[in-house]
């Protein structure tokens, strides 16, 4: 899932004609008082980082004077919040707020779900946990839409009473309207306000796009696709990245790397199968430097996996697994690998390969092994689980033969 | 002795003239596959192989009585396919296509669900009912090293891992009544416990054996079945991707949908609530088969 940045999910909001307080990004002190100064002095200064519970490390500051939004940003800029660093500061007209809500929309499994609270401002996992009476959890028709009507009865089963539903129930339908058009796996607008003057202002905003329906949704919103966004909480290394980048790069197929702390290199195919071999090495004794997925035959992406495995240096040892293959070709995943593994200047006699890899045209796959030295690819039909121990005892006794 | 999949079933194959569809089709039709048809938009009239090839999936059940479709469709355009197939009468669809927008997914879902069809994937690599039909690259080139006929109905979340689990209950002596790979992402056309249902109700699947994965609700379904209506026939299950646990949440290694978003949907919970419905847990592989034998009396 592709997070927004708060700008961006309330430029997508403000074009489809959703009430969305006036907002801009600045990176310096000096704009942030320019900024507030339009607003007439009083405004909310924000870490502009695509990650939720800002307001309770620290990322949110209400202020009055441009001054004080200049302070504001200075001591919001260069710091880390939820392990995002800020370099952009989001400057916003401050609401006069007569009554806070909370809404989102959620794409996990089937069906999608509207979670609807009359309290704003909540943390939803943390409600979820402590007060899950306080959250209206109502299943969605993803064919039929929402209807406003069935919106205002979800809002009043919430605790929501008054003048103010109508509204609520069309800006709730349009909100799953444009989620479906969007292609969003999460939408969260928290606080939802009910001004003094009776409007709505959707004042916070965050937006998650599925990466999959990246290639239809408008190029601004596709641009957003960066590397760290991808792990909330945690930066990318390198290696992660440089994988990321060649997903980004050539077509087809999809690899993964997440590095870890072990020693053991492991290069997957098959996702079900790498989670199994992965519980498997642990169980041994084993300690996994990294978990992987190579999905698909571009050589380029699987040689870019290989690559991030290798330049690990903590790893002492390889293993290339797979399920059987069934209508993939062998040849075709272990060519590059075994490509890059020549061309690096690794000493066999010290750095254990081995290599479970069956299906088409295994007998190619095996002929290109056998140009490295050294490495063991497994007879036909060897069990995972034999793979998984042979890495382990070689990885652990350090000797290959 | 299957269910959904028997050689008889009549199985057309949208977007047969494409490369991968037109080596899969050929192969399924070399195991044993009865297929009548393939479908192309604006390529009606021509012929891959001997196969009449319709511009609709309409056409191709008129014509031929198609009930089962097998969707080699890119992913943008999946949804249409899949909708376009339960639209004409079909009431098996596999659909391999990998990484479909997981808002069309739930849109085929909920189409699918309103209806009595069954739709495989998707992210599948299908469904094979051995020694009599497959639909999909499931088997690869030489199904039967791999698939035994036999007795053992099989439903994975991983369509590789569909391979492995049959591939250690013929090594184990025991074959499989019908393999369903019921696709990888977080929303497929059926759950898990629909599967469960239908093994339980075909008279030749003597035990079912499950492999699961961390996230979706469909391994707590499957308990909350079995403890419901009981245990009618032994169940055995393999949950991989206990190892995610001690990693930050949200964080995905495999699938789309393995990621374990928050309690209760990891493998060490997904497998206390199986063992307390009756499941059998499986340590690795090469332990299903002796589970099931223990199970049905013969270990």
């Amino acid at each position: 899932m592709l997070p927004l940045t708060e700008d961006k999910a309330k430029v997508w909001l403000r074009r489809q004609g959703f009430p969305v307080p006036d907002g801009v990004v600045v990176v310096t002190p000096g704009a942030a008082a320019e900024a507030a100064a339009r607003f007439g002095g009083s405004a909310v200064v924000k870490a502009l980082v695509p990650t939720g519970r800002r307001g309770i490390s620290g990322g949110v500051r209400v202020v009055n004077s441009p001054e004080a939004a200049a302070e504001a940003a200075h001591s919001l800029l260069g710091t880390d919040v939820q392990g995002h660093r800020v370099d952009e500061v989001y400057v916003e007209t401050r609401v006069e707020i007569a009554a806070e809500y909370y809404l989102s929309i959620n794409l996990e499994s089937f069906p999608p779900r509207l979670l609807l609270s009359c309290h704003g401002g909540i943390d939803i996992e943390q409600t979820q946990a402590t007060n899950p009476d306080a959250i209206t959890v109502i299943d969605l028709d993803p064919t039929e839409g929402l209807n406003p009507w069935d919106a205002v009865s979800a809002w009043k089963s919430a605790g929501v009473n008054g003048e103010i539903l109508p509204r609520l129930g069309a800006v709730t339908a349009s909100l799953f309207t444009a989620f479906q058009t969007a292609d969003a796996l999460m939408l969260e607008i928290n606080p939802l306000c009910v001004q003094t003057d009776g409007k709505l202002s959707l004042v916070g905003a965050m937006v998650g796009i599925d990466d999959d329906a990246l290639g239809r949704q408008a190029s601004w919103l596709a641009d957003e696709a960066k590397p760290e966004w991808m792990f909330a909480g945690r930066n990318l290394n390198e290696r992660e990245r440089a994988v990321f980048a060649a997903n980004q790069r050539y077509r087809g197929g999809m690899i993964r790397y997440s590095e870890l702390d072990g020693d053991i290199g492991l290069i997957f195919n098959g996702g079900g199968a790498g989670l199994l071999q992965h519980d498997l090495i642990l169980a041994m004794g084993g300690r996994p430097a990294n978990h992987s997925d190579m999905n698909g035959i571009n050589q380029d992406k699987i040689k870019a996996l290989a690559h991030a495995v290798l330049d690990n240096p903590n790893i002492r040892g390889l293993l290339i697994s797979a399920n059987h293959l069934q209508m993939t070709r062998a040849d075709r995943k272990v060519e590059p690998i075994m490509q890059v593994l020549a061309e690096r200047g690794i000493d066999y006699a010290k750095f254990p390969v081995v290599i479970r890899m069956f299906g088409p045209r295994e007998a190619e796959a095996r002929e290109a092994a056998a140009m490295v030295p050294g490495v063991h690819y497994l007879p036909s039909g060897t069990p995972l689980e034999d793979a998984c121990r042979l890495i382990v005892d070689l990885t652990r006794t350090g000797v290959t033969q | 002795m299957s269910i959904l999949l028997e050689k008889n079933t009549r199985v057309v194959v949208q977007g047969i003239t494409g490369t991968q569809a037109r080596v899969d089709t050929l192969v399924c039709r070399d195991y044993g596959t009865h297929i009548v048809a393939g479908v192309t938009p604006g390529r009606g009239g021509q012929d891959v192989e001997g196969i009449p090839v319709y511009d609709t999936v309409r056409e191709a059940v008129e014509q031929h009585g198609a009930e089962a479709s097998l969707v080699y469709v890119p992913a943008l355009a999946a949804k249409d396919a899949v909708l376009e197939a339960l639209v004409a009468g079909i009431h098996l669809i596999v659909a391999p296509a990998e990484l479909v927008p997981l808002n069309d997914a739930a849109k085929v879902v909920d189409a699918v669900r309103k209806t009595d069809a069954v739709m495989v994937g998707f992210n599948t690599v299908g469904i094979i009912t051995p020694g009599e039909a497959r639909m999909g690259g499931m088997g690869g080139l030489d199904p039967d090293e791999i698939y035994a006929p036999g007795t053992v109905g099989i439903c994975s979340r991983s369509g590789g891992m569909v391979a492995e689990v049959a591939w250690a209950l013929k090594k184990g002596g025991l074959g499989v009544s019908t393999a369903v790979a019921m696709g990888g992402d977080a929303i497929t056309g059926r759950r898990m416990v629909d599967y469960v249902r239908m093994f339980e109700d075909d008279p030749m699947t003597k035990a079912i054996a499950l492999f699961g994965e961390p996230g979706t609700p469909n391994e707590r379904e499957v308990a909350e079945h079995l403890r419901a209506n009981g245990v009618k026939k032994p169940v055995v299950a393999l949950i991989a991707g206990t190892f995610q646990e001690n990693q930050p949440v949200g964080v995905s290694f495999g699938h789309a949908a393995a990621f374990i978003a928050g309690e209760g949907d990891g493998p060490t919970e997904k497998k206390k609530m199986l063992s307390q419905s009756g499941v059998r847990i499986a340590a690795d592989l090469k332990d299903i088969p002796v589970q099931i034998k223990a199970a049905l009396g013969r270990g």
